[in-house]
């Protein structure tokens, strides 16, 4: 036997394999069980998605998730009733379907708003459908959709991103030039950013205010907000306030000295991570979680905004690698051993804590993992009442 | 507690429940109907979970003959496929 034949012989491949889970609030079919009930356990949902994998990114609206693979499609499930999952009908999907409608359009991004979904291509196009009463698939209409349908107001432009919150969008262009957002749909708290007065509903792409000269690398949207975090780690938020403050109508930044990659939007509070993966939390959780026992568990408060930005407390020396956040929920992954811990609103199973209880701090959430395969690493992902995480496993095998 | 205080005109109407809804955080909508209004009800239940909110109306606005009443101007959706 040749050297080069031996070398081969014993090499050791490595290779990644993905688990998926799930849980919480799944009377829509969001969980991917292929079950109409909510799950308060993780749910390892690997077999639905296994001839897709790997998933490189997924999104959790209001009740449906859109999962992109590596390869560019681009799968839907959950609630259909408003055209949200793309596939030409108005009903919802238990399962992972395939959308056939994109096929051949490399995907890079998605994002599922509560019942509308915003898809954007490798070439910049960008495609909605969904609910469009609000016009916030931006076509100019009031019209829903059941397939997506490309934006021709940006068919010149290269778009990077699209967010999709409750009843509005944004978009983000790619390039050096100003006016990179937009925003469309419903404008009534200041969630477009582009007016300084009061907006009711646009339903055509209009200019986001306030980012002359600056880059911006991200943007999010749930609920009635919106945010954007610049490639130098500013964080800017816009539209409905935290902690019952008067509406944002254009883009403010959150004053700190502090730098953030990533941030996270539910419905009354924003997550946020630092570059140094600490995480700190804009507003409070509005649900009946007494107010004390957040601030005595688990946030110091850091900032000169009223006392809005807060750390959570339990992190001083794990660092956290990804947020998400659901409209009343929070959650996170460990850098270091890719734990995934939840807190906040529980009453749908959403924490994955075996039960229905609120937590006001991080607990750590059992992915009960039968061959303890370490490195490794996880993404978390929240709905509205609902919650994903996807697992990448580092597998040797020698042959 | 009251999740949320929510404006009528914010509220959508949904013909299949007969009812205005308003997207309940949990996924599912709380519902109130012309009937509940008319008697002063404010109080919009999620019908998947503990959570309500108030809703904020007139309640003249809706006595009398509910032909009068004009409903939120926003068009119901309407499929493109």
């Amino acid at each position: 036997m040749s050297s080069k034949a031996m070398e081969e012989t014993e090499r050791v491949e490595t290779k990644e394999e993905e688990e998926i889970w799930s849980w919480g609030a799944g009377t829509e079919g969001q969980l991917g069980t292929g079950k109409l009930q909510d799950e308060h356990h993780p749910q390892l949902i690997q077999y639905s998605l296994s001839s897709f994998c790997p998933i490189s990114h997924l999104s959790c609206g209001g009740a449906h998730v859109i999962a992109l693979t590596s390869g560019g499609r681009v799968l839907t499930w959950g609630r259909g009733t408003s055209g949200q999952l793309g596939h030409g009908e108005m009903v919802n999907c238990l399962h992972p379907k395939s959308l056939e409608s994109l096929e051949g359009i490399f995907i890079t991004h998605a994002s599922a708003g509560w019942n509308h979904s915003g898809f954007v291509s490798d070439t910049g196009y960008v495609f909605t459908c969904g609910d469009g009463s609000f016009g916030q698939l931006g076509h100019g209409d009031y019209i829903s959709r059941c397939s997506p349908e490309q934006l021709f107001h940006f068919k010149t432009r290269h778009v990077q991103q699209v967010a999709c919150g409750m009843r509005h969008s944004l978009v983000l262009l790619k390039g050096d030039t100003e006016d990179l957002i937009y925003g469309f749909g419903s404008g009534k708290r200041g969630q477009l950013g582009i007016s300084d007065d009061k907006q009711k509903l646009v339903s055509t792409p209009q200019v986001t205010l306030g980012f002359e000269n600056v880059k911006i690398k991200s943007v999010t949207a749930n609920g009635d907000h919106s945010a954007a975090i610049s490639v130098n780690g500013h964080l800017y938020v816009w539209g409905r306030a935290f902690c019952r403050a008067p509406d944002v109508y254009r883009p403010r930044r959150v004053t700190t000295d502090l730098l953030f990659s990533q941030v996270a939007l539910g419905w009354n509070h924003a997550l946020v991570l630092t570059c140094d993966g600490e995480v700190y939390i804009l507003g409070r959780y509005n649900y009946n979680v007494p107010t004390g026992a957040q601030n005595a568990n688990m946030m110091k408060h850091i900032s000169e905004d009223e006392g809005v930005m807060q750390r959570v407390l339990d992190f001083d020396s794990t660092k956290v690698g990804q947020i998400g956040a659901g409209a009343e929920h929070s959650a996170l992954v460990t850098a270091d051993n890719g734990s995934v811990m939840t807190w906040g609103w529980g009453e749908h199973g959403q924490l994955g804590l075996g039960d229905t209880n609120d937590q006001t701090g991080p607990q750590v959430v059992s992915l009960i993992d039968e061959q303890s395969r370490k490195p490794c690493v996880g993404r978390v992902y929240c709905g509205s009442g609902f919650t994903f995480v996807v697992r990448t496993h580092t597998v040797n095998s020698s042959f | 507690m009251s999740y949320d205080d929510v404006e009528i005109e914010d509220m959508e109407w949904n013909n299949e429940l007969q009812a205005f809804t308003y997207p309940c955080p949990c996924g599912d909508m709380f519902q109130i109907t012309k009937e509940e209004l008319k008697i002063g009800e404010e109080i919009a239940r999620c019908p998947s979970c503990s959570l309500y909110i108030t809703v904020i109306y007139n309640m003249e606005d809706f006595l009398g003959d509910s032909k009068k009443h004009v409903e939120p101007s926003k068009q119901q959706p309407v499929a493109v496929a």
